[in-house]
């Protein structure tokens, strides 16, 4: 063994579309916006909350200078970690260099997995995304891919998790319409936990909410982070920004106002709760002009995503990041250059959380083959960023000049041990053209389709490990909430 | 006025125009290259060429055992490395100076000879003919984000297989006024081809200015080189054509189950003919290459949509920066038997990969089949992938009018930027697709529920029953003609 000194090692590779001066650009691009512009907060509880801190309040409109943002930066917490239900198991670290991959919320539809048709989610649907995310390797925590059609329409997102949380060990992103709603799921949280101390030492979602672009908090969003940061609840504060319609055509520009919206709720969570878990970043796409749809496949979606990345990290902010989404009606093999492209980019990127892996239809509606697709593409997309090891027993000297010119290494002790290291694709076929012929001809998503069903026939879940205290205990949260609905 | 920049030219400002991409660090590189320099110490490289052993026994340098085993010292190939251009320029037959190779310039082709073609009105693979080459051609001459072309599929109809290189020459000709990469049987069908591109060129002197093509040279892994491989080595040497000498080495199988491993032993190989070039005539355009992927370990199948393979290409485009030669990668190929959304998901990581990593001539796009069969439709759905790729490579301005600072002020919170101009100045700068579909449910339905598959296959139609090259004059054809019939009647015994 021979010892080196002064050995710098990439242990993944290093991507990056930004320079240290272009950050710091951008940034002050985002202080100036706050602090000039401001943005609009539809919360009077919220703007006096802002006005006794620092900022400048006038009508809706909030400004916030830049000392406030520094604190405000300053008391996000370097990391937090979200548990599984199941066990005191630490599932997410919302910290520098861990992505971890999901679907995305609330498409109205959904492509039916006996059928395959595109019809409204149902309620059902929850317990299938929650089970498929639940048995697939690289999904990394769970969103329902829609919104149930099939319940009381003011509280599909409550009948949402309390059925996905069931069925899935993995760590949830939930929505709410309200606050309201949102203190339903919390007791929920509650419940699965083992009791409010329990969810306060192991908190098992996170709550996903919107600002709407340009600058705009509205009453339920803000108001919904407000309840998160209170009660220390990890949340997400992101909006979906449309370049050249709701936010500028430039990647730069369009960045600015996002972050700048963002920050409403960064600071509004740090004032209340210093040092609570919030993550900051969104869709970032552009508005196709030729046919005004919102693109989910764009190049642009990813370009931004990964430049937003970089930008969140340099003021040491979490980025929750987009991918694995699609603009076809129907998978077809732009789903899959798509899905690539985008997944590869957020990993590449190293964006914390990466929703919308399954959304097809430029956000209209959730298929859960896509998610399956998505899950073999993250795999591929981990080994490359997983980097290579340089190390005398990777350089494999010896091997090689013991097998010399014209040898072999099939037999070789080093090959057998290395060998299992290298990805073993689930979907991929790497038949012969023979084998494949006789195996039937079958195509990538004839491959897809029987998985997600082999799935959700065989892997169960959690479920059976649900106290049947909870399952009550939830049911009749449930049925306080339609009481209060029906009250209205 | 509030809210506006300073209107200032920042100093000292750092900007990246593209995105940085690096998978190994200099540290790495480096230890990679030490264990190279040893295994061409230790044990060298077998070299089945009388002439080419004769240079190295002359080296005073090199030792060469009986086994044709040649071993070669670390100043050798340091000395050797300092002599190779930095960047070559290759001129088309179209006389378009198009692909510069030189430091971070990445130029998108296709891969060549495969033994089958996926037939476009039976759906069932068949062997590729003269005419699939040509075809293949018309379209990469079509495609504008292709930069190169290599034959794509071998003329499996051509009357002689110890002549079949030069017809596919002429093929590849007929189809693609672009520059080229170009396979040949052996060192006199290099020299046939070299002859037939100088026709074009003006001559052999002006060919090594604007060289035409690139020879396409494989060592065998591990550490072989056969003869007819070095004939063609010596031969490009000799006369200045730019040639790569390019490992195909399987993880696993014929090289080492670690990518660094693999790496040291490609670098050996390539070191070698680095040398031996050198000794032959100092200076020729060498660019360094290889397909470094792995076994599949279930099928032994040697992958070409594995993502070991870019992540390898990568790294190994690492090293070639750091030795400051030009390098030849893959990408845009796929093991998928058809079509589908393996081969779309291989295509574009490999893609995306391949351009990040800054490798200069980026090939084998549109494989399918793991490097078996040959599908016109790949290299049409592989336009659009590279173009979303090289979306990527314009990164992210920063400068005041991209800020749009002003324009977030005006519009204010609550407002809207479709009408503003600043949208219709900048909205063209973004990807406008041409075969990704983004309409809404109703008039996707409307417009015929297609996928993109059959957009591709319409383009790829639509592109053979229009697409005319640049003819070849008579003059030419005759003088091409020629070199071939002497050829054919060469090797009519």
């Amino acid at each position: 063994m021979t010892f080196r000194t002064n050995y710098t090692v990439n242990r993944t590779p290093r991507f990056s579309l930004l320079s240290e001066d272009q950050k710091a650009r951008m940034f002050r691009g985002v202080i100036k916006t706050l602090n000039d512009t401001g943005a609009n907060v539809h919360h009077e509880g919220v703007r006096e909350l802002l006005a006794k801190n620092r900022c400048k309040v006038d009508g809706k409109r909030v400004r916030i200078p830049p000392e406030v943002v520094r604190d405000a930066l300053a008391s996000v917490p370097p990391t937090t970690t979200i548990y599984s239900w199941d066990g005191d198991e630490e599932m997410c670290y919302v910290e520098p260099g861990r992505s971890y991959f999901g679907p995305g919320p609330t498409p109205p539809n959904f492509i039916d997995t006996d059928t395959l048709e595109r019809r409204p989610y149902q309620r059902k649907d929850a317990t299938i995304v929650a089970r498929v995310c639940d048995a697939l390797p690289n999904i990394g925590y769970v969103q329902s891919l829609g919104s149930i059609d099939d319940v009381t329409h003011a509280l599909s997102d409550v009948y949402e998790f309390a059925d996905m949380i069931q069925n899935t060990r993995k760590v949830i992103m939930n929505w709410a319409f309200s606050v309201e709603n949102v203190m339903d799921e919390h007791r929920i949280g509650i419940v699965m936990a083992g009791g409010e101390e329990a969810f306060k030492r192991h908190p098992n979602f996170i709550h996903y909410s919107e600002p709407i672009s340009p600058l705009t908090s509205d009453f339920d969003a803000i108001g919904k982070c407000y309840y998160c940061a209170q009660h220390r609840i990890p949340q997400v504060y992101t909006p979906c920004c449309i370049g050249g319609a709701t936010v500028p055509a430039t990647h730069a520009g369009q960045l600015i106002v996002a972050m700048s919206e963002s920050m409403v709720g960064v600071v509004v969570s740090q004032l209340l709760n210093p040092g609570t878990c919030i993550l900051i970043g969104g869709v970032q796409s552009i508005l196709d002009m030729r046919r005004t749809i919102y693109s989910y496949g764009a190049p642009e979606l990813s370009i931004m995503s990964a430049a937003y990345t970089e930008l969140l990290n340099y003021v040491g902010l979490p980025m929750y990041s987009t991918s694995g989404c699609t603009d076809t009606k129907r998978m077809d093999i732009q789903s899959a250059i798509e899905a690539a492209y985008s997944i590869h980019t957020a990993m590449m990127s190293g964006a914390n959380f990466v929703h919308d892996n399954g959304y097809t239809e430029s956000g209209i509606t959730g298929d859960v083959f896509q998610t399956v697709m998505d899950d073999e593409i993250i795999g591929m997309s981990r080994l490359i960023c997983g980097g290579v090891e340089v190390n005398e027993e990777t350089l494999a000297v010896e091997e090689i000049c013991n097998v010399g010119p014209g040898g072999h290494y099939l037999y070789e002790d080093h090959t057998m041990k290395w060998f299992r290291k290298h990805w073993q694709p689930t979907l991929m076929d790497r038949n012969s053209y023979e084998d494949w012929d006789a195996q039937g001809r079958l195509t990538m998503k004839d491959r897809i389709i029987k998985k997600t069903r082999d799935i959700i026939e065989n892997h169960e879940g959690p479920v059976s490990r649900v106290p049947e205290d909870a399952k009550k205990d939830i049911q009749k949260i449930l049925d306080s909430a339609e009481e209060r609905v029906r009250s209205k | 006025m509030k809210s506006v920049m300073p209107d200032m030219q920042p100093m000292n400002q750092t900007v990246q125009e593209t995105p940085q991409f690096r998978v190994l660090t200099e540290d790495q590189i480096e230890q990679i290259y030490f264990a190279a320099l040893d295994v061409l110490e230790r044990v060298g490289s077998r070299v089945h060429h009388d002439e080419a052993l004769e240079l190295f026994r002359n080296s005073g340098e090199a030792v060469v055992g009986d086994d044709k085993r040649v071993r070669v010292p670390a100043s050798l190939v340091e000395r050797a490395l300092k002599n190779y251009p930095r960047k070559i320029t290759l001129q088309g037959r179209n006389g378009k100076r198009s692909v510069a190779l030189q430091k971070d310039h990445v130029y998108f082709g296709t891969g060549s000879d495969l033994p089958f073609t996926y037939d476009r009105k039976t759906g069932e693979r068949r062997r590729t003919t003269y005419k699939d080459v040509v075809d293949a051609g018309r379209i990469v001459d079509y495609l504008p984000n292709f930069d190169f072309f290599m034959s794509h599929g071998i003329v499996g109809d051509a009357p002689n297989p110890q002549t079949y290189d030069r017809h596919q020459f002429m093929a590849m000709l007929e189809g693609c006024t672009k520059p080229m990469v170009v396979t040949s049987v052996d060192g006199e069908g290099l020299e046939d081809l070299w002859k037939m591109a100088c026709v074009f060129q003006g001559g052999e002197e002006e060919f090594r200015l604007s060289p035409m093509f690139v020879a396409y040279i494989e060592p065998i892994s591990p550490l072989t080189n056969d003869i007819t491989a070095v004939e063609k080595l010596l031969f490009a040497a000799e006369k200045g054509i730019p040639a790569m000498y390019t490992p195909c080495p399987s993880s696993g199988a014929t090289a080492p189950a670690t990518i660094a491993g693999m790496l040291v032993q490609s670098l050996a190989e390539t070191l070698l003919a680095i040398a031996l070039c050198h000794l032959k005539k100092p200076g020729m355009p060498l660019i360094m290459g290889g397909v470094t992927t792995v076994m599949d370990m279930r099928t032994t199948t040697y992958s070409y949509g594995a993502p070991e393979m870019s992540l390898a290409s990568a790294a190994n485009t690492d090293v070639s920066k750091w030795l400051n030669l030009i390098m030849f990668s893959t990408g845009g190929c796929s093991d998928s038997k058809c079509l589908d959304e393996q081969a779309a998901i291989e295509s574009t990581i490999s893609n995306l990969t391949a351009f990040l990593s800054g490798a200069n001539l980026v090939h084998d796009v549109g494989y399918i089949d793991s490097g078996v069969n040959a599908s016109l439709e790949s290299l049409v759905m592989n336009d659009e992938i590279i173009g979303m790729v090289r979306q990527m490579g314009k990164g992210v301005r920063t400068d005041e009018e991209y800020l749009a600072l002003k324009e977030i002020d005006e519009v204010g919170p609550g407002g809207e930027y479709v009408t503003h101009d600043h949208t219709y100045e900048h909205w063209r700068e973004w990807f406008l697709p041409k075969l990704m579909d983004r309409s809404d449910w109703e008039t996707w339905n409307n417009e015929g529920a297609k996928s993109m598959s059959d957009r591709v296959n319409e383009e790829t139609q639509r592109i053979l029953d229009t697409h005319e090259p640049l003819p070849i004059d008579d003059d030419a054809r005759k003088a091409l003609k020629e070199i071939i019939d002497a050829a054919e009647k060469r090797h009519s015994k």
